[in-house]
């Protein structure tokens, strides 16, 4: 399936918790539903998108998400395993990923950014927390950050 | 100079054995001595005697027959006696019939009397014996005969005697010397082994020599076998003490391990746990929240009242899990112990309660608080519980006055937290530190019960102590102490 | 016979006497300055001292007799002091006891025979008559060992001494003492 120009994907949310799926889309989009989220709802499906295998293996190259939100708790393919493959290919090397995660594990923390993480966001237990933290990344990530252009 | 008993066996042995010889010889010799020293009188006095008679008995026909030149030969029969300084026939009238001399300047005595009927008398007189003895021929007597013996003789045998004795006493002991250190060897051997050995062992703490067994069956030989069966005895003892010793590390080792993977399994449950109740937890307020916001004003206020606890369940319910996580995290925590300056401590946690103390009326009282050897983090969340724990139980106090300071029970150094709030019934402060116990109701006063315990757990990791006193509406002091904190 | 050196050797025998003891027998007491003793004291003392150095044969063996006879042929020159002297005296268990007789042939239990100078002529005829018997013959007659008698009294200084004749001991079959024998002056064999 083409995409068109307008449906960029922007960001590749990458959570397998239904709930927490709901609570982080609402957060992001509000009340409006935004075509230009991506969901992958295991490792599998992330790499698939990312690297353009499989169901999306008729994506263009240039089209990346300019974020990629990762939970590490996953089935099949786990977050950490996801994001060595994120950054060990060269067309998504660089691509912005913030990891999303109940854990404030320092061991997961230093093992994410050992694999060079952008950045590592604990999801915060109170609701209300939750929505503020994921609108205000968001907006930090897609708005204020510069992602770099994709080399093809 | 050594005393007796420190001798070895052997120097006791050959001197034991020297000593008696040498009393023995010198019994026996002094007992020949003597016995030759009594009876050599007597002999002497007996061939004194039987020379006399001879001389008697052959000038009796001399003296019948006047004959003097006969009885002086007969008595110069007498040379063959060396010893006889003199001699002579006296007739009945005691005149010398005939005399003899061994040497010319002796002169001849006059015959001492004998008394009537006696046939001999005898005189011992310096160093010579007198001896006169009747003549008698068939039973008549008819004359006398007298000698005169020399008893240097026997002073020369006495002194020759007592040469010898001492020659013999010293040759012998010399013999019984050489004997005693082949002989002895053969008795002492067995032991002075056995004494090595037993100095071996206490030594090296080495059971498994053995003394050398020797074939007599002896006491000896009785004490070496119980020895080395002792040796067996102990070396079995050893080494089953050895096996229980590794036993029982061993089961040592393996509860450590067992209590080690329990705590591990404990430390990953509680963790999960905390963990995995965190997201449902997100998503009860997330969603109820969404509720409150969607439909929230068409709902009548029952029904948003129910809402608004609903939230409130789930924000107690975080809280909860956080501190038992915190909880959890201390136990299996081990202190880092490193000097440091509680004070520095405290002001963090001020700083750090400055949010939550935010238009209150707060008195701080902060004295000297003494430099320990303590985990920083672990005594800053001592701080943070109590002192939170004490802005808490003061609010309704203005001002709220929180003392915070050392002072020495019974030489050592006890920190303390003091607040003027409600206090607590000393009653049940037992139960002050116990899991999700709370002496103040929910309403009243907000918390989960586990602050006081982890402060406990804590302070019980440091090897200190805490306890508490308060009063009802008076205010409550916290004490505690960590180890080795001395005055000074 | 008394000499006229009697009185000499009287003095002299006294001397003797005081210097040297002799011993006599039982009751003799003799203090040695208080006594004199003659010649015949001395050689009757002889006589009954020979008896005790001399051995009868087994048939006239001492004790079988009754007495010890000494006995004087001829004239006796002794008088008491013979009998003075045998007083009292026993040789072995047997009493001595002093006789005289006047011939030779009542010499048959005479141990002892002192022959009296005045028998010195008749002395072969005595002799012969003696033949038979175990007598001991004295006599200071004069070559009186060499004529066959047994003990001869021979006078040297002053001093009673004698002479034997061994040969003479064996004819008659009397043994004689070698302590008396050691006294002798001279001990003949022969004849």
């Amino acid at each position: 399936m083409t995409t068109m120009h307008h449906e960029e994907i922007e960001i590749l949310l990458v959570e397998d918790d239904p709930l927490d799926l709901e609570m982080t889309l609402r957060a992001l989009q509000g009340d409006h539903v935004n075509n230009r989220i991506e969901v992958a709802r295991d490792g599998e499906e992330a790499l698939d998108f990312l690297l353009r295998r499989g169901p999306h293996s008729g994506r263009s190259p240039e089209s990346q998400p300019k974020l990629v939100l990762l939970d590490l708790k996953l089935p099949k393919i786990d977050g950490l395993e996801v994001l060595r493959e994120i950054r060990a290919m060269p067309e998504t090397r660089t691509i912005p990923v913030v990891v999303l995660t109940s854990s404030a594990e320092q061991r997961d923390i230093v093992e994410t950014y050992k694999l060079g993480v952008n950045s590592y966001i604990q999801k915060p237990v109170d609701s209300a927390q939750f929505r503020q933290t994921v609108k205000a990344a968001g907006f930090y990530w897609l708005v204020v950050n510069r992602p770099p252009l994709v080399q093809a | 100079m050594l005393k007796f008993r420190d001798y070895s066996i052997k120097k006791k042995l050959t001197l034991m054995n020297m000593v008696v010889s040498a009393a023995t010889l010198l019994l026996a010799c002094t007992a020949f001595g003597a016995y030759e020293l009594i009876t050599f009188r007597s002999d002497v006095v007996r061939s004194a005697s039987i020379q006399a008679q001879i001389v008697g008995a052959n000038s009796a026909s001399a003296l019948l027959f006047n004959d003097a030149k006969s009885a002086v030969n007969t008595l110069s029969a007498l040379k063959a006696a060396p010893n006889v300084l003199s001699g002579g026939i006296y007739t009945l009238a005691d005149e010398p019939f005939a005399v003899y001399q061994r040497d010319a300047q002796e002169h001849i005595p006059p015959l001492p009397p004998m008394p009537a009927g006696q046939r001999e008398e005898h005189w011992f007189a310096g160093r010579q014996l007198k001896l006169i003895r009747s003549v008698v021929f068939q039973g008549k007597l008819i004359g006398t005969v007298y000698i005169l013996c020399d008893l240097q003789e026997m002073y020369d045998r006495i002194v020759r005697y007592a040469g010898i004795v001492a020659a013999v006493l010293s040759v012998s002991l010399m013999a019984a010397f050489l004997l005693l250190t082949t002989f002895q060897r053969a008795a002492t051997r067995p032991i002075l082994q056995l004494a090595e050995t037993a100095r071996i062992v206490s030594r090296e703490k080495n059971y498994s020599v053995r003394a050398p067994s020797t074939d007599s069956h002896d006491e000896v030989g009785l004490l070496i076998e119980a020895f080395n069966e002792m040796l067996v005895q102990i070396q079995k003892s050893d080494a089953a003490l050895q096996t229980s010793q590794e036993e029982l590390e061993q089961r040592v080792a393996q509860r450590t391990a067992e209590l080690d993977a329990t705590n591990k399994e404990l430390e990953a449950f509680t963790y999960s746990v905390a963990h995995d109740l965190r997201a449902p937890l997100r998503h009860i307020q997330g969603f109820s929240n969404l509720l409150m916001e969607s439909s929230g004003p068409q709902l009548e206020p029952g029904a948003q009242k129910h809402l608004q606890r609903i939230d409130e369940g789930t924000q107690q319910m975080g809280r909860l899990i956080d501190d038992l996580l915190s909880l959890a995290r201390i136990g299996r925590q081990e202190p880092r112990l490193q000097a440091t300056g509680l004070n520095s401590l405290v002001q963090e946690v001020l700083r750090d309660l400055k949010t939550e103390t935010e238009g209150r009326d707060i008195q701080w009282q902060v004295g000297d608080l003494p430099f320990v050897d303590c985990d920083p983090g672990l005594m800053k969340q001592v701080f943070y519980n109590l002192l939170s724990n004490a802005a808490k139980y003061t609010r309704p106090r203005k001002p709220a006055v929180i003392d915070i300071g050392q002072v020495s029970v019974e030489g050592q150094v006890v920190n303390f937290v003091r607040d003027n709030g409600v206090g607590f019934n000393m009653k049940y402060a037992p139960k002050l530190f116990g899991v999700f116990q709370r002496l103040h109701r929910k309403e009243d006063f907000e918390g989960t019960g586990v602050g006081l315990a982890t402060v406990q757990r804590i302070i019980h990791k440091h090897g200190g102590r805490i306890w508490a006193e308060a009063e009802i509406d008076k205010g409550a002091t916290f004490f505690f102490s960590l180890a080795a904190q001395k005055n000074g | 016979m008394r000499h006229p050196a009697w009185r000499r050797l009287s003095r002299q025998i006294h001397l003797a006497a005081m210097t040297f003891g002799v011993a006599l027998f039982g009751t003799y007491n003799l203090s040695a300055q208080a006594q004199k003793v003659t010649e015949y004291q001395v050689k009757a003392a002889y006589l009954a001292n020979f008896g005790r150095f001399a051995e009868w044969p087994a048939s006239v063996a001492v004790d079988k007799s009754e007495s010890f006879n000494i006995c004087v042929l001829g004239q006796d020159p002794f008088g008491a002091d013979l009998d003075a002297a045998v007083a009292g005296e026993t040789i072995g268990h047997t009493h001595v006891l002093a006789k005289r007789i006047s011939r030779p042939q009542d010499a048959v239990d005479c141990r002892i025979l002192f022959i009296s100078s005045s028998e010195a002529s008749q002395w072969k005829e005595i002799l012969v008559a003696l033949r038979t018997l175990s007598v001991l013959t004295v006599s200071d007659i004069p070559q009186f060992t060499r004529r066959g008698g047994i003990i001869q009294f021979l006078l040297d200084g002053n001093r009673v001494r004698f002479d034997i004749n061994l040969a003479a001991t064996e004819r008659v079959g009397v043994k004689l003492s070698s302590e008396l024998l050691k006294l002798a002056v001279t001990v003949s064999r022969s004849q």
